[in-house]
């Protein structure tokens, strides 16, 4: 009977910890600014799909996922996210492919599917900072994106504009010349707009 | 054949050293696949040149490790990925049974091809119980050695822990498991369940830099079987451990005891990982087929028997002391009617 009391206990805290409330506050802390790996479903779903098994950051040819301890709530805990100024996303979909629950969604490499059904944030300029709106010609963002023209278009004197299909990858973000970088991935976590 | 001269099949007693060779290849898999990772992103980089001198050494060694079977490690090498949480074999998904029960749980939803990568093993665990934690387990490599470090240590004269709890507490484990999963909506058997932690950990300290949090856990576990319980966190907690013995309930393969070999020494009992009682045909559905009462049994008294219950307990054993003091006092008035 001791020993069930103690369990009762014990399964009410962990319970406490684990709400989705207590979640959330973590989740939403300001100084962590991070997306999930492309395909991801909408973070509460993601979170309930994904069991942690790592497959996807030993599927990344790139390295970029990492993978959380505490910082992020406990509820994020060994779940996988990238930090595109470090290194980003290269929209191989590898990840999609290794995930066995299909937390990452699988999508094929190819600019439709992608464009469809990856959303891990969208890019925003500085307009203060970037190189190219101060009148030194650029454009270093411009090239390193995959969805050139589609995403991200220059102007004169190659000054960057992010357009509405900007699926997020962060290579622009990882390429900005510029320290702070001027252009950084906003993150979205309500997964691909329907 | 006279039931009175039975002997096992010779390769029984055996069976634990090849136990110790599968357990011994999971856990060296586990640690060589994280570098195989890193060797397909430096490939896939091309970028030997830009290495520092240890990344070098792992792209050297890898290629002289898979050179002679591959010309394309970015695909190939992909033949073999993840942990025993979850992992592909030769395009083979295969997934432990509780990460599937903690998923379905947790989303409240079936994930069909993730369900079918689940099927293998539960049905290999219907048939041969347990064996899971016996054979294939990176957290029993672990534990198992832990144990002979233990055994070391009460040598030495240390006073350690060897607590008998309740066996039943590891479905109270699972059960409360899996509604703090459906509650949460997440996967929480994945911060606790020690062969996803071990599989994990071991890769992240290879390919992210360092350990994570499990780790700690991890060793507290160790700590748990070395200062509480013997083996303690298997016998009594883990609830992957408590989902396959319900699984293999009526299992077909089983250990059994041979009667008349048997002597009473008491060393199937002492060796038993699980605590079990092989000695009075204790075996039960927490047997895991790990066989090492039977390589350790000196009168070739345990065997394997297809079968989906145990034997019923069957006494004493024959070659045992009480066995042959009631023969003694048998005979004894046999000789004195006589007379």
């Amino acid at each position: 009977m001791e020993s069930r009391r103690f369990l009762r206990t014990l399964a009410g805290a962990g319970a406490t910890a684990l709400l989705p409330g207590g979640g959330n506050a973590a989740r939403h802390a300001p100084s962590l600014r991070y997306l999930r790996p492309p395909g991801a479903l909408a973070e509460a779903d993601f979170l309930a799909n994904c069991i942690r098994c790592g497959k996807c950051g030993e599927a990344c040819p790139n390295r970029c996922i990492k993978y959380f301890g505490l910082e992020n709530g406990l509820d994020s805990l060994d779940t996988p996210y990238i930090v595109p100024r470090e290194q980003a996303c290269i929209l191989c979909m590898e990840c999609g492919q290794a995930c066995p629950t299909g937390a990452l969604e699988q999508l094929r490499r190819e600019a439709g599917p992608i464009m469809r059904s990856v959303k891990m944030g969208h890019a925003r300029v500085d307009q203060s900072l970037c190189l190219s709106y101060q009148g030194k010609t650029c454009g270093v963002c411009y090239r390193a994106c995959p969805l050139q023209d589609v995403a991200i278009r220059v102007g004169m004197l190659e000054q960057p504009q992010v357009l509405a299909a900007c699926v997020g990858c962060g290579l622009c973000e990882r390429s900005c010349i510029q320290i702070p970088q001027a252009i950084r991935v906003i993150p979205n976590r309500d997964g691909a707009p329907a | 054949m006279n039931a009175a001269d039975e002997q096992p099949f010779f390769l029984w007693r055996h069976l634990n050293r090849l136990r110790w060779l599968t357990l011994s290849l999971v856990f060296a898999l586990l640690v060589l696949l994280p570098f195989l990772h890193l060797y397909q992103t430096y490939v896939a980089a091309h970028a030997y040149d830009f290495l520092a001198p240890g990344e070098r050494l792992i792209y050297d060694a890898m290629e002289w490790l898979t050179g002679p079977f591959t010309s394309d490690p970015a695909r190939d090498l992909d033949a073999i990925k993840g942990t025993t949480w979850s992992g592909n074999f030769f395009g083979l998904a295969l997934s432990d049974p509780l990460a599937l029960a903690g998923h379905i749980a947790a989303s409240l939803s079936l994930h069909w091809a993730f369900v079918l990568s689940a099927l293998i093993p539960v049905v290999a665990t219907i048939i041969f119980g347990r064996f899971f934690c016996g054979w294939i387990c990176p957290a029993t490599f672990i534990y198992e050695l832990n144990e002979t470090f233990a055994a070391w240590l009460r040598r030495a004269g240390v006073p350690l822990g060897d607590r008998r709890l309740s066996k039943r507490l590891k479905y109270v484990v699972l059960g409360a498991g899996l509604v703090l999963c459906a509650v949460s909506g997440s996967v929480i058997f994945a911060a606790i369940y020690p062969p996803a932690l071990v599989g994990r950990e071991i890769y992240y300290a290879i390919a992210q830099g360092g350990f994570g949090v499990g780790a700690v856990f991890f060793l507290l576990t160790l700590l748990f079987d070395l200062l509480v319980a013997r083996r303690g966190f298997c016998r009594y907690l883990c609830p992957g451990g408590a989902l396959y013995s319900l699984l293999g309930r009526y299992r077909l393969f089983r250990i059994r005891r041979i009667v008349h070999n048997c002597n009473d020494c008491v060393k199937c009992n002492v060796v038993c990982e699980f605590g079990l009682d092989p000695m009075r045909d204790g075996f039960g559905q927490e047997c895991n087929n790990c066989s090492a009462c039977i390589a350790v049994c000196p009168v070739d008294a345990l065997t394997f028997k297809v079968g989906v219950r145990d034997d019923p307990a069957q006494g004493p054993g024959h070659q045992g002391s009480a066995y042959r003091r009631r023969r003694q006092r048998e005979d004894e008035s046999d000789t004195g009617a006589a007379a």
